[in-house]
């Protein structure tokens, strides 16, 4: 009558979770303590903080695998791969919030919570070995995302916010429905269970396809992919700079665990069916992307365009659906991770000083700024794809994979993207190098933003000229999948 | 079990509701048609044998959500808020297509076939066993749930919290 109440066993796999919630109360209550100066004290505390949680991912790795807590937390390569690149954005976030005057008035110590929370959600959507989990995860990142979009309280910044919202609620019904269908075909929500009842030849069933497509959507949403892309330009100009900063890289590689681990790990026996789909649905969303930064005057959103373009790449990866693909998009995550952070330090140093996010503002920055205009150069041209720099590198991964499964058509649109990119890249660095200043004053970089660019620098730089360690990290984690 | 009549007439409310929550043109009786939805669901969380869950879908959602959004409707009620009229006649063919398409779709996934391929575990819907699975095999995702709530609460404070200068 009675079955023995079992508790669950394994959370030494969560050691870093672990230490993140326990960084949440820190900070949580630290805001309420400390009252002048928190701000400092504060993002001292988090920024240590994230540097132990990010040496307790690190020592995760060459770890075994384990599925831990009742199939509900699963410690694999992947995993501990994607919560590195976590680290390193929530990391660089915290230190960007730091240079924001706008927020600093409005108080840091929530800004921090909020950057952590949504932190938490990522690690345990990379490590989710359960529907239900998924669900919570992916839930804790948005919801933190909604409050950071609007943080500002300015009508941009609330009106960016409000989009965010409203499309977001929707694509979480989309996602919930789509895991309500994948639950009643397999009839279980354990990942590692349904994958084996998709094995043994689900694949006819229209409830399942109905279920990913479903999915898929709300994917898309989440990593700013056609259809689904509207909202991020508005997104980008409107929110707060880190928050855009961790939107564009920390949430967008969330979206890409959850692809990773629903459609390459669960659902790749489908692939007749859906792999077509994102096929066409990545070569839009790099045409979209690229095509619409061109006319931007904003360079905040100029990025939200240029990250609707690097989503697309992405995709590419996906739609290869093999080890070659997963392993590129590994790749491009850490690269883009180094090269968007780089990007935005600067955009910060720089609102900073001159409170302005418009381009024709940065003319002269050379002049001004020759340490910023120099990292910004090296950015733009590493998210561009030029040799030697490591987005050039991420994307040869990339189109390689397209070739390889027989894509020829998509790996024609990402190259011919490529100079599209540069086009409305380069007229930036013209902007900086060419153009006159209107206000000669120079542009200072604080201690904290000049440390982390040159750190940005020798990731993009190292990168791109030494590959091989990266590409053995993510050759073991795509390992996890296949 | 529950009997085909009982399980058609609270679809029948389940759909209705939901219907005259879209359609209505007042907020205030599209709140009323969300509760008439949300009664009909409960009564098929019943007809599953998920008691529990459909005790605390009246409790939460009919009595503490629905208040909250009727004091919402009443607190904010102006002119332009009363008549929620979508005048684009593009938005609205829009949504009838993405409607259709969906429809289409599940039309087809009810046609292949009668019974689901797998049937999902039978579940004892009582507290005492949803209490048991929480706090044992979904321990993870109810502690997660609980920092979840912690964000709720942070956020709102924030964006609630008066305008700095």
């Amino acid at each position: 009558m009675n079955p023995g109440f079992v508790i669950p066993t394994g959370w030494s796999a969560l050691l870093p979770e672990l230490a993140l919630t326990g960084l949440i109360g820190l900070i949580l209550i630290g805001d309420v303590l400390l009252k002048e100066e928190a701000g400092k004290i504060l993002s001292g505390i988090a920024v240590a903080g994230l540097a132990a949680v990010g040496f307790l991912v690190a020592a995760q790795w060459d770890q075994p695998a384990r599925t831990v807590l009742a199939g509900m937390f699963r410690m694999d390569m992947l995993a501990v791969f994607f919560k590195g690149i976590f680290t390193i954005a929530a990391l660089t976030t915290v230190l960007i919030a730091r240079q924001t005057p706008a927020l600093i008035r409005r108080g840091l110590g929530e800004f921090y919570l909020l950057i952590l929370t949504a932190t938490l959600g990522m690690f345990l959507t990379a490590s989710a070995g359960n529907l239900l989990m998924l669900f919570v995860a992916l839930e804790m990142i948005t919801i933190s995302f909604y409050v950071m979009v609007s943080y500002h309280q300015e009508e941009r910044s609330l009106e960016a916010g409000l989009k965010y919202l409203v499309l977001g609620s929707i694509a979480s019904g989309l996602f919930l429905y789509g895991l309500a269908f994948l639950f009643g075909t397999t009839g279980t929500a354990d990942l590692t269970e349904m994958a084996a009842v998709i094995q043994g030849g689900l694949t006819e069933s229209p409830m399942l396809v109905l279920g990913l497509f479903l999915v898929l959507s709300s994917i898309l949403f989440k990593s700013a992919c056609v259809p689904f892309q509207l909202w991020a330009p508005d997104v980008y100009q409107g929110a707060p700079t880190p928050a855009v900063a961790f939107l564009s890289v920390g949430s967008k590689a969330a979206g890409f665990v959850v692809a990773l681990r629903l459609l390459i790990e669960l659902l790749l026996p489908l692939g007749g069916v859906w792999i077509p789909v994102v096929v066409f649905l990545s070569g839009a969303t790099i045409l979209a992307g690229n095509l619409g930064a061109i006319p931007q005057s904003n360079i905040k959103r100029l990025f939200g365009y240029s990250t609707i373009g690097h989503g697309g790449y992405l995709l590419i990866g996906i739609a290869a659906g093999s080890f070659l693909g997963t392993q590129a998009i590994l790749f491009y995550l850490a690269a883009y991770a180094f090269t968007n952070l780089a990007a935005f330090l600067v955009i910060t140093a720089f609102s900073k000083t001159t409170g302005s996010d418009e381009i024709r503002d940065y003319a002269g920055l050379s002049r001004r700024s020759p340490f910023l205009a120099a990292m910004f150069f090296l950015a733009l041209l590493s998210l561009a794809g030029v040799p030697p720099l490591a987005g050039f590198f991420g994307k040869f991964l990339l189109i390689l994979s397209a070739v390889d499964a027989g894509h020829g058509v998509l790996a024609g649109i990402g190259a011919i993207a490529v100079v599209i990119s540069l086009y409305y890249y380069l007229m930036i660095v013209k902007t900086m190098y060419a153009d006159e200043p209107a206000d000669p004053s120079p542009v200072p970089v604080p201690t904290t933003l000049r440390i982390m660019l040159w750190i940005c620098a020798a990731g993009m730089l190292g990168l791109g000229l030494i590959q091989k360690p990266l590409v053995n990290w993510a050759a073991a984690a795509a390992q996890t999948l296949f | 079990m529950i009997h085909p009549a009982l399980f058609y007439s609270f679809s029948a409310l389940t759909l209705l509701g939901a219907l005259g929550a879209v359609a209505a043109r007042h907020p205030m009786r599209a709140v009323l048609s969300l509760t008439v939805s949300l009664f009909g669901l409960s009564g098929l969380f019943v007809g599953l044998g998920a008691h529990f869950v459909a005790v605390i879908q009246i409790l939460l959602y009919a009595g503490a959500i629905l208040i909250l959004f009727l004091f919402v409707v009443m607190l904010v009620e102006s002119p332009e808020t009363e008549r929620m009229n979508i005048r684009n006649i593009w938005v609205k063919l829009l949504g009838i297509g993405f409607g259709a398409v969906l429809l289409r779709i599940l039309w087809r996934v009810i046609g292949a076939g009668g019974e689901p391929p797998i049937a999902p575990h039978a579940v004892e819907g009582t507290v005492e066993a949803v209490g048991r699975e929480l706090l044992t095999t979904y321990a993870l995702p109810f502690e997660a749930a609980s920092i979840l709530l912690l964000v709720g609460i942070v956020g709102a404070i924030v964006l609630a919290k008066r305008k700095v200068t």
